[in-house]
């Protein structure tokens, strides 16, 4: 195909500025002042750039700046728990689906498989119901009990493809050289799969991270709730202004924006992993 | 793409039993009694799977026919009348329309733009894994908080498209987009949601793509076959496989916005979507019965339409 390079050029154009440009204009709004950013025209880049409306939420005390910190912190908590129990469970079940045979295990395993077909919000209100019962509603435990099973599914198929995917010379090696099959998961498939492991925890984080109708139901104060329940709060009350939203949401893009621009190789590699059948 | 390879091999491979030591399926009460292993290490996946989404998923289904408000007890079988109670309600109407805008308008953008997007990073070039980085940006932040952002692009008083459209003398005044036209409310929500789904859907249609044979491009051009019949011939049959994954998310995330419609027009009935309206039934009004059997209506649209997807989009490509 004679590849014209200026069709290219055109979609490389088009690609970087549908992804940058409402980034930018989000953080050209959260450095300027309220009076500048509602000026018309608006101005295209900030006149006299300053970081104040960061430091207001940051550093600032009041109730605003108070529960950005506070929420951001129980993000943090809540993401970073959930993705380390599911990596965990599920490079365990991965590694018994990809290397045992047992009963059931077909049934099992496109059982786990199923529920990805299903839409997440099917069990939002029965969830609810089950935690309210449990006393586990507005508690980090629910939470990430919630979002565990939500993400296992997808962590134990990309783990299991990737362990597949494992020359079984080396275990059998190990296997012979006496190790038990849990040291031959521990030395010998674990330092091998490293890459699908990495890239299960950074698409389990972002997940996570991305929540809001789950935790807008499961947290009812600040005591729980995530930076995006607390944002799209600010935003409903329309007392907030807009330059200072537009910070605190840079804040809360921040963390994936950064995690997705330096690994993403991994996210890449992970989701196809995941999703091609 | 080498991934695409090895998961298809992957799932060949793990059909016989792979490896001596893990005992075949003859030798699996000969020599071992019961192996336990096994059985232990995917005990708390099952337990997860079985307690927090099959379980939940039964209730869904089973209280759909139940009357259940907290405030008005007690629970008692209405059979269908959950389901009649939301078609006879205007609101959950309107958003059934909304809702059916918001996936087609979801679906034929972001498949269209994956198309050409992966097509763009088909061939290797200077950058394009930095391209790529760039790209997957918008799939990995959260929706609420871009609504957050557009919300600063389409606002009616110092909104970034009110503002270059009048530099450009394209409007005399600055318009309002969101909240009074119902369609131009639900396109503009829905782009939003486009920009963060279609990502995945370029990464899955790119992974097709590279799977193409150089050889039948080189073939088409010998042919004399131009840029636009290659792609329409070549390109396009072949990448359906990716195609069809594409618009299946697409179609599961569209069904079932929230973040977008609730963050940008609130509850007003231009842009509420049915999953705001299973929320506002369930936990505003604290109806569950309606909420639930909304719920299950959500789930069987969107398992339909995904199957609908499979079989028409779907075809099994071989090289």
């Amino acid at each position: 195909m004679k590849k014209k390079p200026w069709g290219r050029r055109i979609g490389v154009a088009f690609i970087l500025v549908w992804s940058l440009v409402p980034l930018y204009w989000a953080l050209n709004i959260s450095l300027q002042t309220d009076a500048q950013a509602s000026s018309k025209p608006s101005n295209y880049l900030p006149p006299t750039p300053s970081f104040a409306n960061f430091g207001a939420l940051l550093s600032g005390n009041g109730d605003l700046a108070e529960s950005i910190r506070q929420s951001a912190t129980n993000i943090f908590i809540e993401c970073a728990s959930a993705t380390v129990v599911t990596v965990i469970l599920a490079t365990l079940a991965a590694y018994a689906f990809a290397r045992m045979k047992f009963r059931g295990r077909t049934v099992l395993f496109y059982g786990v498989l199923a529920t990805m077909a299903f839409p997440a919000y099917t069990t939002l209100i029965p969830l609810y119901q089950i935690l309210t019962n449990f006393g586990l509603v507005n508690t980090y435990l629910g939470i990430v009990l919630v979002y565990v099973s939500g993400f296992l599914p997808l962590a134990t198929w990309i783990l299991y493809n990737y362990m597949s995917s494992l020359p079984i010379a080396l275990e059998e090696a190990g296997q012979i050289d006496g190790a038990s099959r849990m040291q031959v998961l521990w030395h010998v498939v674990l330092p091998l799969a490293r890459p699908g492991v990495i890239s299960t925890a950074i698409i389990t984080f972002l997940f996570a991270w991305g929540q809001f109708l789950f935790p807008l139901v499961l947290s009812s104060d600040l005591s729980t709730q995530p930076l995006t329940v607390v944002i799209a709060a600010l935003e409903g009350r329309h007392l907030v202004p807009y330059t200072l939203l537009s910070a605190a949401g840079i804040l809360a893009l921040g963390v994936p924006a950064v995690i997705a621009l330096i690994l993403n190789r991994y996210i890449v590699s992970g989701l196809l992993a995941g999703s091609v059948k | 793409m080498t991934t695409v390879i090895r998961t298809k091999s992957a799932s060949a491979a793990a059909s016989p039993a792979p490896g001596g030591w893990s005992g075949g399926p003859g030798d699996m009460g000969r020599r071992r009694r019961l192996d336990f292993l096994p059985y232990a290490l995917v005990t708390p996946l099952t337990l997860f799977i079985v307690c927090l989404a099959l379980v939940p998923a039964g209730f869904t289904i089973v209280e759909s026919f139940f009357r259940i408000q907290p405030l008005n007890p007690p629970d008692k079988f209405t059979g269908l009348g959950n389901f009649q109670a939301l078609f006879s309600d205007d609101a959950i109407t309107t958003s059934m329309g909304n809702t059916a805008l918001y996936m087609v308008i979801g679906v034929t953008l972001s498949t269209g733009l994956a198309i050409l997007m992966a097509v763009t990073l088909q061939k290797k070039f200077f950058g394009r894994s930095v391209l790529i980085a760039i790209l997957i940006l918008p799939w990995a932040l959260p929706g609420v908080v871009e609504g957050i952002v557009w919300a600063s692009i389409w606002d009616s008083n110092s909104g970034l498209l009110n503002s270059v459209l009048s530099s450009l003398h394209l409007i005399d005044h600055y318009i309002i987009f969101l909240g009074e036209n119902r369609f131009l409310t639900i396109l503009g929500i829905e782009l939003v949601q486009v920009w963060q789904i279609t990502p995945l859907s370029t990464l899955l249609i790119l992974a097709s793509l590279q799977n193409i044979p150089g050889e039948l491009y080189e073939a088409a051009d010998l042919d004399g076959s131009s840029p636009w019949s290659t792609f329409r011939r070549v390109t396009l049959p072949l990448a359906r496989p990716g195609i069809t994954v594409a618009m299946v998310q697409a179609i599961i995330a569209t069904l079932n916005v929230f973040d977008q419609p609730y963050v940008l027009n609130g509850s007003a009935s231009t842009g509420a979507s049915l999953t705001m309206q299973t929320y506002f039934v369930s936990f505003q009004n604290l109806n569950f019965g309606e909420g639930y059997a909304l719920s299950l209506l959500i789930t069987l649209v969107t398992l339909l339409a995904s199957f609908l997807v499979l079989k028409f989009v779907y075809r099994p490509v071989e090289f």
